[in-house]
């Protein structure tokens, strides 16, 4: 894949070619299998796609925090001049948090329940960020007023607060050391939607207060629609397409990105309440069709899509992994009608 | 105020608990088979003489009699006059029970620490050559009965190289001034020496296994993962994170095990003529001195029950989301 397809000027983050896989016995599942996109500095990215795509584990590969059996087996993250996925544990342990934070999905269960959050977000901001006690203090206070909480609550147990300020909580944590980039792993998906909107308006509200970047993953087309400036969309390990999340929501270029449009419901449209599913599940990653990975389930799909297809750039900073990208504006026609996803399956 | 409505109630479902146990102890002793009176009447009394040494002790009168004056005396803290010793019970338990606790908390401190350590070493270590050999070395500890371990270190220990002395708690003729003196002494600790660790090697097993146990299943909780994403220390992660939690569960084991560890007693104990409690109470049943069995079984229980108080405790201590719910 040629860097020119995918470049968005100056990116605070490229990955190029990520591999990452997972050992199951004597086996090796390619979660994640020759990803490439870009994450612009100062907005907001959603990877999206459906479970087990591996946004996850992309996500988790930025940190080089992964599960035991997991490892990066090739490709290249790219970031402020460095190689994340080859530069020792040392260095990589040293740029952690300071400068990428996370924010992960359950926050009641990623702060350690034994712990005020005041400790939490002290622990962080004094071993990690060199503050002493009383600089911490102050950090706290701060954080905790810019994500909308009375920092009199500090001395709070994680137990003690509701669903949704942990969230806030967790985000405060994310931007105790001003990160250039924080990764947000499904943040409201455990929320009910009242609070998922609250938590995403404060979060794009900071974002834009303190030009932070942010790599949204997400199952949501709706988050992505929300509050996405950008969109990856994943299937199988892979990078479908990407773009602005206009392009890419208003005029999806991969069959996968326009069924998973369809399977969202649509409150403007005519055809309000009839959702259209794509039928079938993603194939095996321990043993992946040759060629597309979406054709058995791709209502487009020809016999060329049996060999490795190619990214095509349908518009500037756009780019599509699909043998018929080109048609793309065709196939979106026969895309949103029920009958061509049935016919498929 | 809620806690001290908590504390409130909890004193409460103490006292009743030990109500309860008392009373057990009470009949008990006066359903069991034979006259409580036998080993102390002699057979060459006659009738008038025995029934006049009944009435003494209030034998004669109705159980629910004896029942109130025996929770009334309780309640003075009268626990009667040992048969076989012909003084007060509360004398004798008061000069054996300093013995038995030392024996059990030295032994159970030294095995919850090793044990904790090390299990939360072994976890950290999972699937190390180290991890593979010390499983099975703890689970043969955990195997063998404690009698037989007691024997064991005392034929090599002091029968064989003659490192520690086989019995007792004091050399003979030796004196002390007084309580201190004697329990500081280098004598002394030479006699806990071997009974000690025979009960914290038989008792480190379970501390160990369980805190290994815990451990592998906090490293796995989110919390652990992101302290990692953050960045911070290995140390800090298994330390302050994983173990500070694994942690609850063997604390509040300690509580329990100290109970158990009084019934462990009772061998080690009379394995290394330890004059403890255990020994004590099991002589005094042996020998049909009823108050003294009675008045050690209810020091026992007592140390039970307050250990659980103090488990309990200690757990709304370790976990804020206990002492805040």
């Amino acid at each position: 894949m040629t860097e020119s397809l995918l470049s968005v000027r100056d990116p605070l983050l490229s990955v190029r070619d990520l591999r990452v896989s997972y050992q199951v016995g004597r086996n090796f599942v390619h979660a994640v299998d020759g990803a490439s996109f870009d994450v612009p500095k100062g907005s907001i990215t959603g990877l999206v796609g459906e479970s087990g795509c591996g946004k996850t584990t992309i996500a988790r590969a930025l940190t080089r925090v992964m599960a035991d059996n997991a490892s990066i087996s090739g490709g290249q993250i790219l970031f402020d001049g460095k190689d994340l996925a080859k530069i020792p544990e040392r260095e990589m342990n040293a740029l952690r948090w300071r400068d990428i934070a996370f924010v992960p999905q359950s926050a009641m269960n990623s702060l350690d329940p034994v712990y005020t959050v005041e400790y939490q977000l002290g622990e962080v901001l004094r071993r990690r960020g060199g503050l002493d006690r009383r600089q911490a203090r102050a950090r706290c206070e701060e954080l905790f007023e810019m994500v909308g909480i009375d920092p009199g609550r500090l001395t709070d147990y994680p137990h003690q607060f509701s669903g949704g300020m942990r969230q806030r909580v967790a985000i405060a944590l994310a931007l105790a050391l001003n990160p250039k980039l924080i990764i947000a792993d499904e943040p409201v998906t455990a929320l009910d939607v009242i609070v998922q909107r609250q938590i995403l308006d404060q979060l794009k509200e900071l974002q834009e207060r303190l030009g932070l970047s942010v790599i949204l993953v997400t199952h949501d087309i709706s988050v992505v629609a929300y509050i996405c400036d950008r969109t990856v969309v994943m299937y199988a390990g892979k990078v479908a397409e990407s773009g602005t999340m206009q392009a890419t929501l208003t005029a999806p270029s991969h069959p996968y990105s326009m069924g998973l449009r369809n399977a969202f419901p649509d409150l403007q449209s005519a055809a309000a309440g009839i959702l259209t599913p794509i039928e079938g599940a993603p194939p095996n990653l321990a043993n992946p069709p040759a060629g597309c990975r979406f054709k058995q389930r791709c209502p487009f799909a020809l016999d060329l899509c049996g060999a490795e297809p190619p990214v095509i750039e349908v518009a500037p900073g756009h780019p599509v992994l699909c043998h018929r990208a080109k048609e793309s504006a065709a196939l979106r026609i026969d895309a949103a009608r029920t009958e061509t996803w049935m016919a498929s399956a | 105020m809620s806690n001290f409505k908590a504390v409130g109630s909890r004193l409460l479902q103490l006292a009743l608990v030990l109500w309860a146990v008392v009373t057990i102890l009470f009949l008990m002793f006066r359903l069991m088979p034979g006259n409580p009176m036998a080993a102390y009447i002699d057979p060459t009394f006659t009738v008038e003489q025995q029934q006049q040494l009944m009435a003494q002790f209030g034998l004669d009168k109705p159980l629910w009699q004896q029942y109130l004056i025996y929770l009334g005396n309780l309640l003075q803290g009268e626990l009667g006059q040992s048969f076989r010793y012909r003084e007060p019970v509360g004398d004798r338990i008061w000069l054996l029970l300093p013995n038995t606790l030392i024996l059990t908390f030295s032994s159970l401190i030294v095995a919850y620490v090793f044990g904790i350590l090390a299990g939360a070493y072994l976890a950290w270590r999972r699937g190390s050559w180290v991890e593979q050999t010390a499983i099975p070395l703890v689970l043969t500890t955990r195997a063998m009965p404690e009698f037989w371990l007691g024997m064991v270190l005392l034929a090599i220990f002091s029968f064989s190289l003659g490192w520690f002395p086989a019995g007792g708690t004091r050399n003979p003729g030796a004196e002390y001034s007084g309580f201190l003196d004697l329990y500081t002494s280098r004598d002394f600790l030479a006699h806990l020496a071997l009974p000690a660790a025979t009960l914290a090697i038989y008792s480190q097993g379970l501390p160990l296994l369980l805190m290994r146990s815990n451990m592998l299943d906090v490293m796995k909780e989110d919390f652990v993962t992101m302290a990692r994403i953050k960045g911070l220390s290995n140390w800090t992660v298994v330390v302050r994170h994983a173990a500070r939690n694994a942690l609850l569960p063997v604390m509040t084991s300690f509580a329990i095990a100290v109970g158990y560890q009084l019934q462990g007693n009772v061998v080690v104990e009379s394995v290394f003529s330890w004059p403890g409690l255990g020994r004590e109470l099991v002589n005094a049943v042996a020998s049909s001195d009823y108050p003294l069995a009675q008045g050690a079984f209810l020091m026992i229980a007592l140390v039970v029950i307050f250990m659980n108080l103090l488990a309990d405790m200690l757990y709304a201590f370790l976990d804020p989301r206990i002492s805040h719910a």
